[in-house]
């Protein structure tokens, strides 16, 4: 089983129920695929670096959970159909994961489990992204990334993996963009 | 010619330390932009460890963290002159 987390792009204007409908419909994908949900966390909405399908804000969602890479696969299929997702990027924070310890205690983490943060990284987006970015992302990350399989060098990095609770709760304080909950 | 040049001035300070070996509490997170922005120009690129201190690991951290959140459209690829 492997860890992994996808923040999805969701369209400005989505209801607040439809944005719940929605992470119900992909948490109950995730189980459904064998998967388990560890965290969902709404980051709120916010103003994007650059405009996505003429929108110039965003819903962010992110999305924890554990699974084979099947789960991975389908969830990435159904992001890509969905007309309310703008964009998405799904990483890998765990190579290893022992299901049963999430489930047995699902807010307690196993601590400090030396975890690596590979290089699963599928950046895709349900519309075209400019050239230029395309360009710069090739030439910079060369092939490394796009192959999901091959991992990074094994570094055993704290940042984003059993932390990722902290860091997300910074970001999401940091949201000062944040509209109302 | 063999005249000694005049040492050259350096306009930019460069701090000593890596931040992140400085301050273990301080993570690199694709989706703490704010932390991200700091490490970047006005024009979106990243700054060289030569100038922010930083030793190569966590700078290799930070490129691939900032690579990723230009991804997701926290940070800009690049902000254009106007
Ligand atoms: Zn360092």
């Amino acid at each position: 089983m492997r860890r992994y987390e996808s923040v999805i792009i969701l369209e400005p204007d989505m209801s607040e129920e439809d944005v719940r409908k929605f992470t119900d419909r992909y948490s109950q994908l995730i189980r459904t695929n064998n998967g388990e949900v560890i965290k969902i966390e709404d980051l709120g909405s916010r103003r994007l670096a650059y405009t996505v399908k003429r929108k110039d804000r965003g819903r962010y969602i992110l999305l924890d959970y554990v699974g084979g890479p099947a789960v991975l696969k389908e969830l990435e299929r159904r992001l890509k159909i969905s007309e309310d997702v703008m964009k998405f990027l799904s990483v890998k924070t765990a190579d290893v994961v022992d299901l049963e310890a999430f489930k047995a205690q699902p807010e307690a983490r196993p601590a400090e489990e030396p975890v690596k943060e590979a290089a699963a990284e599928t950046p895709s987006e349900s519309e075209a992204v400019d050239e230029e970015a395309l360009k710069e992302e090739a030439q910079a990350e060369s092939a490394g990334i796009r192959e999901a399989q091959v991992p990074e060098e094994a570094v055993s990095s704290p940042a984003g993996v059993s932390d990722s609770g902290e860091n997300s709760e910074a970001s999401a304080a940091e949201n000062r963009d944040k509209e109302g909950e | 010619m063999m005249a000694a040049r005049p040492p050259r001035r350096r306009y930019y300070t460069r701090s000593k330390l890596c931040r992140f070996c400085a301050d273990a509490s301080l993570q690199i997170d694709y989706k703490d932009s704010d932390t991200l922005r700091s490490f970047i120009t006005e024009r979106g690129k990243i700054i060289p460890r030569r100038i922010t201190g930083n030793c190569a690991k966590h700078q290799r951290h930070l490129t691939n963290a900032i690579k990723r959140a230009r991804n997701i459209a926290l940070l800009p690829f690049t902000v254009p002159r106007r």
